[in-house]
């Protein structure tokens, strides 16, 4: 297993188009995908999940993955978070 | 034909009409309340069918959504179509899909009843949360539930409307119209909504005959009752007699005809028979319209409502880069013609940006007032603007202008926005006019001190009216005085245009006046240069203007100033219209009259 904290970098935050990313790109690869939110954790491959988050643009969250295919899953993930799911930062 | 006046009244229902054209047939009463779903036990025996069902009416709930989000993608966009890419997500989300398998399987109960209770479970968690974004987010899982539901039932109640109905509804979304419309649905009416409203938009782009603001006409009809829907006059027939539904159908044909008519108009210039040019432009709110530029032969956008796409947004603020993007590519599209972007026009009816509640909101914080105030929302607005000016002709629109401060102040501001982009080594158009709404009456009263100070006036006739008469014509009480040719109001149109004149600065018409026929020999009699409406209306508008002479229309515009008895002053223009224009008042008096 293993554990990746990314930033929240795009203004508009975890609003529906980037939780629907997120979801589509874990859903890619076979690892258990998990995101913690100031103690609480959700189901990453579940957009209702992501959306509950309510992440604000600076909010911090940890990438939690498990499986064969982890390293590969947050990287692609991590990237997402990087170039602020391609909107205005 | 004669018609008893006093049996019409009972039966006919009035609208604002959003999307022209006439539908006749049976009436779809579209239910948009959540279904009450009854627990049923299932025989363990068979639960495997009723856990199949449910995967069944999942995957029709997709088919159903994927058909909306191309759609949508075309018609509104890609912002407003991931609202329902996201709802695709959370039919097979891994929250609710499994969860309900295993509540049907495990307590051997009705699928509709599981979907039910798992999507209510996870709707209760985001309607008590913090976040507002989220708590809207809510109704996305509302829909799907209803979605999911609604086939789940079939055989029982038909999960689509009748094709060939005329759908009545207390609301409909975008995404209904487009599915309705799939179906080959005649018409659509709704007892909420506006002009602008997403549903308009979309039922104008898909010629679907529409009326919005009905004041409750879903409680007077019911499925199956033959109606006859008048999207050119706003008006409801429920169960017509037989020598009123043959007015229809006489009008109904006339209409296609007209349509046909029109077509080749679109090439033509709008010039009446003694050689006065008027330009003709186009009301937008998406750029996902701007085809119809083309299509109805528009000479440029005379309002662009930029408020509209961030409303669609689902999210109050829309950053810099984001307007840029848009508006380089409207004005791009525009070009060699000029558009006009009216800024940022929330509060009356619109959503304020921060959940803000007024008692009296038309007269409240809107338009300028709010931008003034925050600018925050102003700024980047400005900015994005004068980057698309580089791009092609742009003029900028204030709205709900009441005092010259708010004008001065808000050059200022644009100077200083101009100075900025300069020394950052930004391009954009040396000459960028700035015009202001005419809509509240001082600034008709005034319009000779802010054509000195102004580049040219834009009269928003729906505020207007509602201003110097005091009426809110949402109020069925009051609706009746809601009078746009009202002789005031009419003069305060004259004192703008006759300002304008004498200060050499344009001014057009930009509300619902312009689309009524009768009125436009009027208008231009009073000076209007420029008429701006949806484009879907601009042919007919110039088949009146290519038929009158500017010396009648000003003969009609003096008389219409001192007009007494409104009721005949109207039948006086639309007997000029017969006469001059080839019956167009046909399908425009639709009403039979004794």
């Amino acid at each position: 297993m293993i554990e990746r904290e990314v930033t929240v970098t795009n203004r508009a935050g975890l609003h529906t188009r980037p939780a629907s990313m997120i979801v589509r790109t874990a859903s890619r690869f076979r690892s258990e995908f998990f995101i913690q939110k100031d103690g609480y954790e959700i189901n990453g491959k579940s957009i209702i999940g992501v959306m509950t988050l309510a992440a604000e643009q600076g909010a911090t969250l940890i990438l939690q993955l498990d499986g064969e295919d982890e390293n590969e899953a947050a990287e692609a993930l991590a990237t997402l978070f990087e170039d602020g799911f391609g909107e205005v930062k | 034909m004669k018609v008893n006046q006093d049996q019409l009244d009972k039966v006919v229902h009035k609208g604002i009409p959003v999307s022209p054209g006439i539908a006749i047939g049976p009436a779809y009463l579209y239910a948009k309340v959540t279904f009450e779903v009854e627990k049923r036990a299932i025989d363990p025996e068979i639960v495997k069918t009723e856990s199949a069902r449910f995967e069944d009416a999942v995957s029709k709930a997709e088919r159903d959504l994927n058909k909306i989000i191309t759609v949508t993608r075309e018609k509104l966009g890609e912002n407003s179509a991931s609202i329902f890419e996201a709802q695709l997500l959370m039919l097979r989300d891994q929250a609710v899909y499994p969860e309900v398998v295993s509540y049907i399987e495990n307590n051997c109960i009705n699928a509709g009843f599981a979907v039910q209770t798992v999507l209510s479970k996870h709707r209760r968690v985001m309607e008590s949360s913090g976040n507002e974004y989220l708590r809207e987010r809510a109704n996305d899982l509302l829909d799907i539930q209803d979605r999911i539901i609604r086939h789940l039932r079939r055989g029982r109640i038909l999960s689509a409307v009748d094709e060939n109905s005329i759908v009545f509804s207390e609301n409909i979304t975008a995404a209904d119209i487009i599915l309705f419309s799939r179906r080959g649905i005649l018409g659509c009416a709704t007892d909420f909504g506006g002009p602008t409203s997403h549903v308009s938009i979309m039922a104008r782009a898909l010629h679907v005959p529409a009326i919005v603001s009905t004041h409750g006409v879903t409680d007077h009809v019911k499925t199956g009752d033959f109606v006859v829907l008048d999207g050119i006059k706003g008006e409801i027939i429920v169960n017509p007699s037989d020598a009123v539904l043959a007015h229809y159908r006489t009008k109904q044909e006339r209409y296609l005809r007209l349509v046909q008519e029109d077509k080749s108009l679109v090439p033509l210039k709008a010039e009446t028979l003694d050689g006065h040019r008027i330009s003709l432009q186009a009301n937008l709110e998406l750029r996902e319209e701007l085809p119809q530029l083309i299509e109805y032969g528009a000479e440029g956008i005379g309002l662009y409502r930029t408020e509209m796409s961030l409303l669609l947004e689902g999210r109050a603020l829309v950053t810099e880069e984001e307007q840029f993007s848009q508006y380089q590519e409207v004005v791009s599209k525009t070009a060699p013609w000029t558009t006009t972007f009216r800024i940022l026009d929330l509060g009356g009816d619109k959503m304020l940006p921060m959940g803000h509640r007024e008692q009296n909101p038309y007269l409240g914080w809107r338009g300028i007032r709010i931008l003034l105030d925050k600018l925050e929302l102003l700024v980047p607005q400005l900015r994005a603007m004068l980057r698309a000016s580089a791009f092609g002709k742009v003029r900028i629109l204030l709205p709900m202008v009441t005092s010259i401060h708010e004008v001065r102040r808000f050059k200022e501001i644009l100077e200083q926005t101009k100075q900025n982009l300069t020394r950052e080594g930004v391009g954009f158009a040396t000459e960028i006019p700035v015009g202001v709404m005419v809509e509240v009456p001082s600034v008709a009263l005034a319009a000779e001190q802010f054509a000195k100070e102004t580049d040219f006036f834009s009269i928003g006739t729906n505020d207007l009216t509602q201003y110097v008469l005091a009426v809110d014509r949402g109020n069925d009480l009051v609706a009746d005085l809601y009078d746009e040719l009202h002789p005031a109001v009419l003069q305060l149109i004259k004192m703008t245009t006759d300002a304008a004149k004498a200060a050499g600065i344009p001014v057009s018409l930009c509300g619902e006046l312009a689309t009524n026929l009768r009125a436009v020999p009027v208008l231009i009699g009073l000076g209007i240069d420029t008429l701006s409406a949806s484009p879907i209306y601009l042919p007919g508008i110039k088949r009146v203007i290519r038929a009158m002479k500017m010396s009648e229309g000003r003969e009609l515009a003096s008389k219409a100033l001192i007009a007494s008895d409104p009721r005949e002053f109207r039948a006086e223009l639309e007997r000029w219209l017969d006469e001059h224009s080839c019956g167009v008042s046909f399908f425009l008096d639709s009403t039979p009259t004794e």
